[in-house]
This record gives structure tokens, C-alpha cells and sequence, in this order.
């Protein structure tokens, strides 16, 4: 085996920053690929970016590890691999496949006209299958209506089915859909309607299913049976359902979600379904283990009306840390934590709330966490997306008076 | 004729009234379940159970049994002499009213104690209403019985006084007569009857009988689990009920009573008693259940007594600890416990109706034979490192350690690992049943649910008469209890010993040398499953005098010890009420100045470092122990390194 | 409303046991609150998992005992297609989202459903009797807490979802003296009108197992696809599609602070939450 040769002109150019009219050399900079060909890590660097907030105790934060725009093109340069095209910073490519040489469907829910996590992870599952061996699939994104960001979360094209009143109609469109457009997988969630219709759908074309996947490649398909005490592991089949925070989203360059033609695609009504309207869910009267958005209220709040006035304007739901239901200022069934609620919710706005380690425990599953807290060393600062040292005492009639102004 | 002579009639009266009044009551106790009782050996130690036995209970309480025994036995005297004379020949000797005299004389020595009890302020835990009247009939009673016998003894020099005392005498007594059936007086027939009929004869003459009887859970048709009406109770029971004499020990005892839980022992005895006979004849007088839950009040001999539409409140029902101080201090000896596990028992295995958050242990047990849904494989995962010896893999062992649930729990597995160190460094042989260790099912019997309970014991059972040990030791008194007492009755009787007993014996025989731990003041916390359960209450204190810690007692100690709060399944039955039992304990502990609270169970360890706040550190005394042995070793190695040079 | 509850073989997930599964306890829940009467149907090798079912709510099990390796379904549409016919026909057929124990495909009540004819309705969390006779009104949980009502026409087949009311606890002694009737699978079932439209369909019928724990079905399932489950680590979720790096900040104004704090709330979708969706 022949020793790799190093490149000190390739080196010396990699490490050039370009900042002003003289270029200046970044010595510290690595990002020539190693002799090995393969991409190595700096911790020191990683550490240098992590560090928030230079005071007299340093604050690291390794939560938000996102690469910057500069980076990440940079990263995907040295990885051919993936991507020819050249990336310009500030304007990612576009991903297009012009002739697709075999279609995934990803059904999507979209509820709000809004992409939730679990959707991208539809879309990562399709994206994964499409692009696997020698590439070329397109991913079609089966929608109800409208949806923003369909292209950013995977999507090559986009079929938007009438809506259709009850699920039998749903699945009658979705298979007329699939017997003309012969795509090589369905893929849904494992989740509410989503799961519904995949199931019909099964039914209706007389084909297997496989549900809750647990694990994905493009070769096999793997999810559990029998309570979980064995698995099965299959090429992946046509219909499939994957299970909830299984499969990665999506995260490279957009795709163009342009739409087809659904004009085809008639949808009936189920004559068993003699009516059918929603119930929007209220925030204030909904078990904690069931909201999408919590505003919590920990030792830092003292005017406990005020807070309930606030989380009933924010239209979360309320909650709050064992302190304050201890206090019996707010019911135990408000508390959150392992020995109260573990929240599922997509939100959590801790007020004054410094993150107890069972508090936290609590919280685990929350995407975004928002903190205002007066400590900026609070566990809860450290956990927080946004997080905010301040006096939540003071934040609350804030944001209280900015909601009746922008409600106006 | 004097005045005097009728007296021995007013006797006769009075027996023939209070047998009517009593009657009615017997009726009642017909219509409960079969019990066997063994009247012959019951009647015959009869005597012995009332003046050694219940004499004992109430001598706890100076003040009452100086004021019962010459007020009962006066009484009894009186009336006994009394009938005696209904032979003419004797009741024309004044030596003989003399004799009467005296005795009316010592009865009402005897009700002026009462009244010193009573006024002009009653102690708080007394009940009022007819109780707090009892002192005047009985007075009038007394006194007029004194006066009459007095003056016939002197030849009768006042008839017209005579007369007058002997109507007052009469109405007194056939008043005190009436009460036989629903008044005062009902305790002593009602009583005495219990003390000859009771459920537990193994109690009486120093004897110890606190284990959970089992119900038959295939009964053929379609007969009820547990108890859900008064008919349910078996007959004996409902007579304990009536013996009740609202003296309130039970309840100054109640550690659920005094956190503010909806429980009061003595309330819900005299509600069970009222319930059969269809609710209360004289409005109940004692102290309400703290921060009672309010309730319908329908009662009768085949309704529902635990609804809220009924007597009793299930918030009542579930705050019981099953500690049993009010069965330790009752001078009737009731057995409370035992009323409200069958009351449970009816609650769930028939209804399902345990608390919310109670139905998920038993939810586990069922499922995975684990009260945390825990799997019993993982239950030596603790102690990887430590290579315990398993059962099942052919081990032999003098040993068998119970592990208990405590080794799911971080807590708990200090403790564990702490005895097991010493075990090792005793030298002593033990093994472990490993995966074969199912609960032993203490939560779930106490919660009610006897069917599960009954089907763990079983299986416990079986595994262990696999195997050959000598003796079964565990740190958990819970488990201790169960294994000891309460499995014979499924075929396994084994010889169970707790960790502090045993401890002891290994110090005692010098397999272990702790050194003396100085410096810090320990107070012990008896568990009621060790301490007043199963009387063991030496061990652990000489165990602690052995590291040469100073101890201090806390005001309630020993049999008579303060539960912590753990037991019972009140941990998560988790009745709201004014405060928490743990930290009422806990400031018992603190009150006598004491640094450490020893404790001997994990359920009393949980409890207790569950209290927040400034207090005593909780270490079991396994693990006192153990550091005093490792203390002990470092000590010896610098002996050793100084005797070197010389 | 006379109401009948799929029961399928569970295990519990701890000890491997036979236990009766959760939601179709919580199912059991919503049959006992419209019909004292109700019944459990069950078609399998054994009644250990479902006998608690009785203990639950349920007035009688049904147990059609099929051998070991059976696909369940053929059992259960049989049945239920002579019940349908027969004097007291269920009206209503409750089922856990997905039975388990077997496969865990829950196709189970959505084969049962088209084999009868009739319709399905998912996702129930309550479940009550229309104003119309012959209707049956059906609460769907949706995201976020939303419901959807649906009128469905009877008799159908639904669904439950796990935010259900909490079923009524085990009793012991009601399971005791709970009646269970055990039949032998149907013969007869080439008669019928639904299944024969349905011929044609072994593949699917025979991935249907859910009901019968032991069962081993789907022609693409061969037994050597089978193998012990390995736990795989979910996706952090706390990642997220936050901004990274800049989100921290000291002592803003607190009018600043409220606008940091709305605009983080619009940005990832939040302040929607509670509208009803267009």
C-alpha cells in the first residue's frame, strides 16, 4: 500500500480565510481531509463554538451543535459523495430529479397546514429508500391541501388528493392513486389518521402491510412483534408505517415538491359516515400528558394569577414544578416531572423554573423548551432552544401586554 | 320489711331488662358469618383474659384503671352479694347489708374517679354524649345503693330516706340496665362475651397472633369476597364491635388520625356497630374523622358500609397504615386491622374500587409478580459485583436471603449491599433465590387483594420448599412478616429471621467486631412489622449499643412505637390529609436530639429521607453496622502496623 | 347497545406472560359503559390473557378455540357473521387500535370490517349512542387534543385509542364467577355472502393474526425472519429545528424578552396550537 502524499499548496489553501484584501492563514483550521481520506473532528474548536457567554464562569452550550451554513457547505464539498453541485452560501441547491425512475409515496398529515416532526420523518423514510443503491426515486408527497415546506422536508413532487369526508373515502382516492401512479412504496406514520388509512389501503388493495417500523435501510425493514419480545425483519415492502422518532428527517439540500395533476384522483363520501366535525381541543382543560404546548410555573413566579392568565392567553395548557404544587398554589395534577406528568408535549415554556433533575426528567421528550429564568447557570438555561435570564416576574406582564397588542 | 329488701329484686329487674336489651343485640350478632369458637376453653380463661389481659392494656392508663376496677368491680360485687340475698335468711342480716354497703361504697370511690376523668374538662379523646352522662346514673346508682344498704345494715333508723334512696337506687339502676343493648353498658356484656368468643384466642397469656387470616377464594357459588355489608363480618366480629367502650387510646394512637387523614379507629369501630343494628341510636359523641368526607349515613345489617352513600367513607377505608397501634392499645381488644382489611378486601377483589393511584401496583402483580412491574430477573442486578450465590444453580446454603423489593431501589440496595458486606465478612454461607424471588405480595394482602396474594404465596412457596437452608433472613420486616407468619397457612412454614437479630448474633458470637462509632446520638425507629407485629424490639438496640452509639428513645418507642407512614399500602392509596405521617415521626426523632434515626425496614427508609428540610440523617443498622466493622478492620490493620516494630 | 370486544393474546411486556392488553382494557371500559351486557370474543388456543377481561367490565367471554398456529380471522368472521344473523346481534364491535401478542399488524378489525361489510371508525376515546336509533356517535382523538365526531351508522366496528377514559379496575370477584362459552371455529363459513366476495384474499387473511397470539401467518414471514427483538434508541428529540448558537440572552428588557419569546413560538409553529384547523 502506497503512502498518501500530503498536498501543502491543497493545505495552505484550505486553510486561507478570505475575509479581507489580504488573505489570512488559519493555522488551527483541519478541514483538508486527513491522510486517511476520512473527515476529522476538533473538539477544541467544537468546544470554542460551543461557548456562550465568556463571564467569570464559562458556559458551554453542546446542546445547539448545528453546524453554520459555512461549515456545513464546506463539509458537503469534502464529501463528493453526496453532492456534485457546487454550494453557495446562503443559497442552497435545489435537489431535482427531472425523470423519476421509480415513485415513493410519503402520506402526510400536515394538521394546520403545518409539517410535524413525525411528517419530516415520513419524508426521511422516503428520502431514504429514494435515493438508496443508485438513487433516482422521487418522493411524492400525498397531502390534503396546501402545505409550506414540503420541498425543504424531501418532497420531488407533490400530489395533493381532494379533501374527502371519512377514511374509506380517503383510501379509495389514495388507491386509485397507487394503481395509476404504481409507486414503489407508500410510507405513513404509525399514527392517528395515518394509520387508518394505511390499513384501508392494505385492505383494499389485498396488500401486506407492514406497521410500526422500527428500523429502516434500504434493505430491510425491521419492527417488533409479539409485545415486543421478537422482531421481524423484511426487504421493505410495499406499504409500510413507520413507528414515531424512528427514522432520521430529512436534513440536505431541498427538493422542488412540484405538484402533479390530482384532478384524476376523485374522492367520494362514505355513506356509512353520516356526519363528521372537529372539536378543537382546549388547551386550559387538556391532561398535560396529552398537550402539544406547556407553560410552566417553577419558584420564580410569585403572582400565580397572572401566570394562569398568561398560559390561558399563550393558549397552553398549565403547568408547573413540584414547589409550586407543593405550596398547593397550583393542583398536583399540574406538576411536571417523573413524580408528576412526563409531558409529550412539542413546547414547554418554563417560567422561573431552574431544572431539578426529575423536572428535566419530565421534559425529556419536549422538542422546543423556552426558559426565563434569572439564573444563567439553571439546568433549565442549559435545556432551553431559547433561552432568556430574566425575571419572570417581569416577563409576564411583558408578553402578556405584547399578545393583547399583536391579538389587536 | 326494709327498703333494703328489695334491692336483691332491683338486681333481678335489672339482669331481666339488660337481657332483653342484650338480646336484641344477640340477634343481631346471629345474623353474622359462621366463626368457630371454642366456647369451653374460652369461658374457662375467661377470668384470666379480663384481669390479666385487658387489665394490662388498661393499666397503661393509670388514671382508668384506678378508676375502673373499683367502679366494675364494686359493681359487681354489689349485685353479686345482692343476689345472694334473695335467700330470706340472709337478707335479714345486717352484717350481710353491711357487706353490700361496702361494696356500693368501693363502686362509688370508684365513679368519683370517673367524674375527676370527665370534669370539668374530659381528656380530648374521650367521647361524650351518653358517655359523658354514664357517671350520673352510676353515681345515683352507687351512692343510693350505699345509703340504702348503709341504713338497713344499721337496722333501718330513716325508712322514709331508705325509701327514697331505693327509688332513686332503682331508677339509676334499671336506667344503667337499658343501656345494655345500645347505651354505655353494653360494654361490659358485649365484652365479656368478646373476651370469652375472640377471633384471635392466641392472643391472650403473653401470646402473639397478628397475622392476616385468608379467605377462601373458590367458595362454591357465587358468595361474596371480603366484607360489604355488617352480615358479612363474622358474628364474633360484630360482637368485638359492641364491646367498643369509645376510650379513644386507638385513636390518640392513629398515626392516619394524627396527619389529619379521614381515619379515626374508634369512629369507624362504633360506625361498624351502628351499621348493624341500622344506624345510630344516640348520636355519635367522640371526635369526628378528621377532615371527614361527607357521607349518606344509610346503614343496616345488609347495606353497603364503605360508600359515600353509606356509613363510612372510602377515603376513610384507605388511610389505614395497618400499623396496628389501635389494636396494640385497645383495652377491649378489638382487632381493627382486621375489620378494615376485610372491608378492603370486599373493596377489591369485588368492586375493584381501590384508590387510582393503588391500582397500578396491583396491576404489576398480577402482570410481572412485581408491585413496579420490575423484572425479577433484574433483581440482583445490584449486586453484580458481589457474586451472590443463587438457588437455582445448585447452591447450598445454611442462608436464604430474602431480597425483597428493596433491591429495585436505590435506597433500598445500599442497605442490601451493606448486609451483604457483613455476611461475607461473617464468614457466613448464604444464596439467593435470584429470579425465583417473586414479591412476597405484603402490599397487595393489605391493599385487599387476597387473590393475588394468595396466588404469590403459593408460588413463593413452592420455590422455597425446593430448597435446602436452615433459616430465611431478610432486612425487610414486611417480608419477615409474610414469610413468617402469614405463609404457614399455605404450607410453608419456615424460620425467618431479620437482618438486625441476626446481626446481633453474629456481634454477640464474635464473627463480627465492630468498633465503637462515637461521637454521634442515634435514636431507633421500631417498624410495626418488627416491633409490634412480631415483638422484636431488643435486637436492633442491642445491636446499636453494641457500636457503642449513644441511645436515646423517642417518646413512643418500641410495641408501642409511631408508625412512619409506609405500611398498608398508604403510600400509594396517598390519602390527602393535614401533614404527612413521616414528618410527624420525624419530629419525634428530632426531639430527642438525636443526629441519626437507625431504621430496619425500607419502607420506614423511604418514608423517613422522604421528609425535606433540616433532620436527623436515615441509615439502617445494617448499615451503622457496617461501617463500624469496616471502622473496626482499619483499626486492627493499624494495630497490626503498630505492633510491627516492636 | 349490544356490544362485543375483540380480545387478543397479549403478553406482558415485563414477565412474557399472558396479561390482557391495556387498550383492550380501556375498550372493555367503553362496551361496560354502554352495555351492562357485554361480551368478549377471543379466538385463540387459550383464555389466560382474556379471562381478566371479565374481571374488567364484561358480563361473558366468548372463546372459539382454535389450535395453536390458526389464523384467527376465518374463526372470528364466522362468528361474527352467525352472530350478525342471530336473534341478539351485536350492534357493536370494539377492538384495541391493534391487537397484540401475535403480529401486531392491526388489520385485524379492518379485515373483520370488510369481510362483514361493515364500516370502521378508528381511534375512538368515546363512544355514545346517536340521536338517530341505529347510530352511533364516535369521538376520534386527533393531535392536540382536537376530537372528531363522527356519526357513524351501526353496526360498525371501532377502534380504541389509548387516551380512552381509564378502564374500571380488575375486580377478582367478577372474573370468578364470569361465564365463558367456548366454541369450536365456524365450518360453515364459505356461506357466507361477505366472505365469498372476498375470495381471493388468503394473503391478507392470512396476515391477520393479531388476535391469536401464537399465530404464525403472513406467507412472507417465514419462521427464519424471526428473531429476538433488539431495542433500538428512539431519535433525541431535542435537537429540534432550533436555530442554534445565538438563543441565548442576558438580561434582555423585558419587552424585548416577550418579543424574543413570541417570535420563537411563531417561528416553530406554536402560537396556532388551540384553532381549529382551517
Amino acid at each position: 500500500m502506497s503512502r498518501q502524499r500530503r498536498d501543502p499548496r491543497a493545505e495552505r489553501g484550505i486553510r486561507t480565510v478570505e475575509s479581507r484584501a489580504r488573505p489570512r492563514l488559519d493555522v488551527a483550521r483541519r478541514e483538508s481531509p486527513a491522510a486517511s481520506g476520512r473527515l476529522r473532528r476538533d473538539p477544541w474548536r467544537e468546544w470554542a463554538a460551543s461557548l456562550v457567554d465568556e463571564t467569570y464562569r464559562k458556559r458551554y452550550d453542546r446542546s445547539q451543535r448545528q453546524m453554520s451554513r459555512e461549515d456545513a457547505a464546506r463539509f458537503l464539498a469534502a464529501r463528493s459523495d453526496i453532492e456534485a453541485t457546487a454550494i453557495s452560501p446562503g443559497q442552497p441547491a435545489l435537489h431535482v430529479v427531472e425523470e423519476p425512475a421509480f415513485l415513493i409515496f410519503a402520506v402526510i398529515e400536515a394538521t394546520g397546514g403545518r409539517l410535524s416532526r413525525f411528517d419530516r420523518q415520513v419524508f426521511g423514510a422516503a428520502r431514504l429508500l429514494a435515493d438508496a443503491d443508485a438513487g433516482g426515486g422521487a418522493v411524492v408527497a400525498i397531502t390534503t391541501g396546501e402545505i409550506d415546506g414540503l420541498g425543504e422536508a424531501g418532497a420531488d413532487r407533490m400530489l395533493a388528493l381532494p379533501s374527502a369526508n371519512g377514511g374509506q373515502a380517503r383510501a379509495a382516492a389514495l388507491r386509485h392513486a397507487v394503481e395509476t401512479l404504481l409507486p414503489r412504496h407508500v410510507i405513513f406514520a404509525e399514527d392517528g389518521d395515518s394509520a387508518d388509512l394505511a390499513r384501508r389501503l392494505s385492505v383494499a388493495l389485498g396488500d401486506d402491510l407492514m406497521s410500526g417500523v422500527e428500523h429502516l435501510t434500504a434493505r430491510q425493514a425491521v419492527r417488533p412483534i409479539r409485545n415486543g419480545a421478537r422482531e421481524i425483519g423484511l426487504a421493505p415492502p410495499r406499504l409500510m408505517t413507520i413507528g414515531e422518532d424512528r427514522v432520521k428527517p430529512y436534513a440536505a439540500a431541498p427538493c422542488e415538491a412540484r405538484p402533479i395533476d390530482a384532478s384524476d384522483f376523485e374522492a367520494g363520501a362514505d355513506p356509512a359516515i353520516l356526519s363528521s366535525e372537529i372539536i378543537p381541543g382546549d388547551p386550559a382543560s387538556l391532561a398535560l400528558s396529552e398537550t402539544d404546548f406547556v407553560v410552566s410555573a417553577g419558584n420564580g413566579v410569585s403572582d400565580i394569577a397572572a401566570f394562569r392568565e398568561l398560559a390561558a392567553a399563550m393558549k397552553g395548557t398549565p403547568g408547573a414544578s413540584r414547589v409550586v404544587c407543593d405550596a398547593g398554589l397550583m393542583p398536583r395534577s399540574a406538576q411536571v416531572g417523573a413524580s408528576g406528568t412526563v409531558l409529550a408535549a412539542d413546547c414547554y415554556f418554563a417560567l422561573g423554573i431552574s431544572g431539578a433533575p426529575q423536572h428535566l426528567q419530565g421534559i425529556a421528550g419536549c422538542e422546543h423548551v423556552i426558559a426565563v429564568n434569572t439564573d444563567l447557570h439553571a439546568a433549565m438555561i442549559e435545556r432551553a432552544g431559547l433561552a432568556i435570564v430574566q425575571d419572570a416576574q417581569l416577563v409576564m406582564p411583558a408578553l402578556l401586554a405584547l399578545l393583547r397588542e399583536r391579538g389587536a | 320489711m326494709t327498703a333494703a329488701a328489695f334491692l336483691p329484686w332491683l338486681i333481678v329487674a335489672m339482669v331481666v331488662v339488660a337481657a332483653v336489651q342484650i338480646a336484641r343485640r344477640v340477634i343481631l350478632w346471629r345474623s353474622g358469618r359462621p366463626a368457630r369458637v371454642d366456647w369451653l376453653a374460652g369461658l374457662k380463661a375467661l377470668p384470666r383474659r379480663y384481669l390479666v389481659d385487658v387489665h394490662h392494656v388498661v393499666d397503661r392508663d393509670r388514671s382508668a384503671s384506678r378508676m375502673h376496677v373499683p367502679t366494675a368491680g364494686g359493681l359487681v360485687l354489689a349485685c353479686a352479694l345482692l343476689v345472694v340475698g334473695l335467700v330470706p335468711a340472709i337478707a335479714a342480716s345486717r352484717l350481710y347489708f353491711g357487706l353490700v354497703a361496702l361494696a356500693f361504697l368501693v363502686m362509688t370511690a370508684g365513679v368519683v374517679l370517673e367524674v375527676r376523668r370527665r370534669y370539668p374538662r374530659p381528656l380530648p379523646r374521650l367521647s361524650l354524649g351518653q358517655w359523658q352522662k354514664l357517671p350520673i346514673p352510676l353515681g345515683v346508682f352507687a351512692l343510693g345503693g350505699f345509703v340504702t344498704a348503709f341504713l338497713a345494715s344499721l337496722g333501718d333508723p330513716l325508712p322514709a330516706v331508705s325509701i327514697l334512696t331505693l327509688l332513686l337506687t332503682t331508677a339509676a339502676g334499671l336506667g344503667l340496665a337499658g343501656m345494655a343493648g345500645h347505651g354505655p353498658m353494653r360494654h361490659a356484656l358485649a365484652g365479656a362475651a368478646h373476651l370469652a368468643a375472640h377471633p384471635r384466642p392466641e392472643r391472650f397469656g403473653g401470646g402473639r397472633s397478628t397475622e392476616l387470616r385468608p379467605i377462601d377464594l373458590d367458595a362454591p357459588g357465587t358468595g361474596k369476597l371480603g366484607a360489604e355489608t355488617p352480615a358479612d363480618f363474622a358474628w364474633n366480629r360484630l360482637l368485638a364491635f359492641d364491646a367498643c367502650v369509645q376510650c379513644g387510646r386507638c385513636e390518640a394512637a392513629c398515626p392516619a388520625f394524627a396527619a389529619g387523614q379521614p381515619l379515626s379507629p374508634k369512629h369507624l369501630i362504633v360506625d361498624l356497630a351502628a351499621a348493624a343494628g341500622g344506624g345510630y341510636a344516640q348520636p355519635y359523641a367522640g371526635n369526628a374523622y378528621p377532615n371527614a368526607r361527607p357521607v349518606g349515613g344509610a346503614a343496616g345489617l345488609h347495606a353497603p358500609i364503605v360508600s359515600p352513600e353509606g356509613l363510612v367513607h372510602p377515603d376513610t377505608l384507605w388511610s389505614c397504615t395497618t400499623c396496628r397501634a389501635c389494636v396494640e392499645e385497645c383495652p377491649m381488644m378489638i382487632e381493627h386491622v382486621d375489620a378494615i382489611v376485610d372491608l378492603r378486601r370486599f373493596q377489591t377483589l369485588e368492586r375493584g374500587a381501590v384508590p387510582l393511584k393503588a391500582e397500578e401496583p396491583l396491576a404489576n402483580f398480577r402482570g410481572a409478580d412485581e408491585p413496579n412491574g420490575r423484572a425479577l430477573a433484574e433483581r440482583t442486578d445490584f449486586a453484580a459485583d458481589l457474586r451472590l450465590k443463587v438457588m437455582k444453580d445448585g447452591a447450598t446454603a445454611e442462608i436464604l436471603l430474602w431480597l425483597g423489593g428493596a433491591a429495585f431501589d436505590l435506597r433500598g440496595q445500599r442497605t442490601l449491599r451493606a448486609l451483604i458486606l457483613a455476611l461475607n465478612a461473617a464468614g457466613v454461607e448464604f444464596a439467593v433465590l435470584g429470579e425465583e424471588e417473586r414479591d412476597c405480595g405484603d402490599l397487595a394482602r393489605r391493599l385487599g387483594d387476597e387473590a393475588t396474594f394468595q396466588r404469590l404465596a403459593k408460588a413463593n412457596v413452592a420455590t422455597l420448599s425446593q430448597y435446602r437452608f436452615s433459616r430465611i433472613l431478610t432486612a425487610d420486616p414486611h417480608a419477615l412478616h409474610v414469610l413468617r407468619n402469614e405463609y404457614p397457612a399455605f404450607g410453608g412454614s419456615f424460620d425467618v429471621v431479620h437482618h438486625t437479630a441476626f446481626l446481633a448474633e453474629m456481634v454477640a458470637a464474635g464473627r463480627l467486631a465492630p468498633a465503637a462509632l462515637t461521637g454521634k446520638a442515634v435514636t431507633y425507629h421500631d417498624p410495626c412489622y418488627l416491633g409490634r407485629y412480631n415483638g422484636e424490639i431488643e435486637a436492633p438496640r442491642a445491636l446499636i449499643d453494641a457500636l457503642g452509639l449513644e441511645r436515646r428513645e423517642m417518646a413512643r418507642s418500641g410495641r408501642r412505637s409511631m408508625c412512619c407512614g409506609g405500611g398498608g399500602g398508604a403510600p400509594v392509596t396517598d390519602i390527602p390529609g393535614d401533614t404527612r405521617i413521616p414528618d410527624i415521626r420525624m419530629g419525634q426523632a428530632s426531639d430527642t436530639g438525636a443526629r441519626i434515626v437507625a431504621v430496619a425496614c425500607p419502607q420506614c427508609t423511604a418514608m423517613l429521607e422522604g421528609v425535606t428540610g433540616e433532620r436527623p440523617e436515615v441509615r439502617d443498622v445494617a448499615e451503622l453496622l457496617w461501617e463500624a466493622v469496616q471502622a473496626g478492620g482499619r483499626n486492627e490493620a493499624a494495630a497490626v502496623k503498630a505492633g510491627e516494630p516492636a | 347497545m349490544r356490544t362485543l370486544v375483540l380480545l387478543s393474546d397479549a403478553r406482558h411486556p415485563v414477565s412474557g406472560r399472558p396479561h390482557l392488553s391495556r387498550l383492550e382494557t380501556q375498550a372493555i371500559g367503553l362496551a361496560a359503559s354502554l352495555d351492562p351486557a357485554a361480551r368478549g370474543l377471543h379466538a385463540g388456543s387459550g383464555e389466560d390473557a382474556v379471562r381478566a377481561g371479565l374481571g374488567h367490565g364484561l358480563a361473558g367471554l366468548d372463546v372459539i378455540e382454535t389450535t395453536g398456529e390458526a389464523d384467527p380471522l376465518p374463526a372470528l368472521v364466522g362468528f361474527l357473521a352467525d352472530a350478525l344473523g342471530g336473534a341478539d346481534a351485536p350492534e357493536l364491535i370494539l377492538a384495541g387500535r391493534r391487537g397484540e401478542g401475535g403480529f401486531e399488524t392491526g388489520l385485524v378489525p379492518y379485515l373483520v370490517a370488510e369481510r362483514l361489510g361493515l364500516p370502521i371508525v378508528a381511534d375512538a376515546v368515546a363512544i355514545r349512542a346517536g340521536e338517530m336509533p341505529g347510530t352511533l356517535v364516535v369521538d376520534q382523538a386527533m393531535a392536540k387534543g382536537a376530537r372528531r365526531r363522527v356519526t357513524v351508522r351501526l353496526p360498525a366496528v371501532v377502534t380504541v385509542h389509548p387516551l380512552s377514559p381509564l378502564p374500571r379496575p380488575f375486580a377478582y370477584g367478577p372474573m370468578r364467577r364470569g361465564r365463558i362459552r367456548r366454541h369450536s371455529p365456524a365450518a360453515e363459513q364459505a356461506d357466507l355472502p361477505a366472505v365469498a366476495k372476498m375470495a381471493g384474499h388468503g394473503t391478507v387473511a392470512g396476515r391477520a393474526e393479531d388476535t391469536g397470539g401464537t399465530t404464525v401467518g403472513p406467507v412472507d414471514v417465514v419462521p427464519a425472519d424471526e428473531r429476538p427483538h433488539r431495542a433500538r434508541p428512539k431519535l433525541m428529540r431535542t435537537s429540534g429545528t432550533a436555530a442554534g448558537g445565538a438563543n441565548l440572552h442576558v438580561g434582555p428588557d423585558p419587552t424585548e424578552a416577550a418579543r424574543l419569546i413570541l417570535d420563537y413560538l411563531e417561528a416553530n409553529g406554536i402560537r396556532r396550537y388551540g384553532k381549529a384547523p382551517e
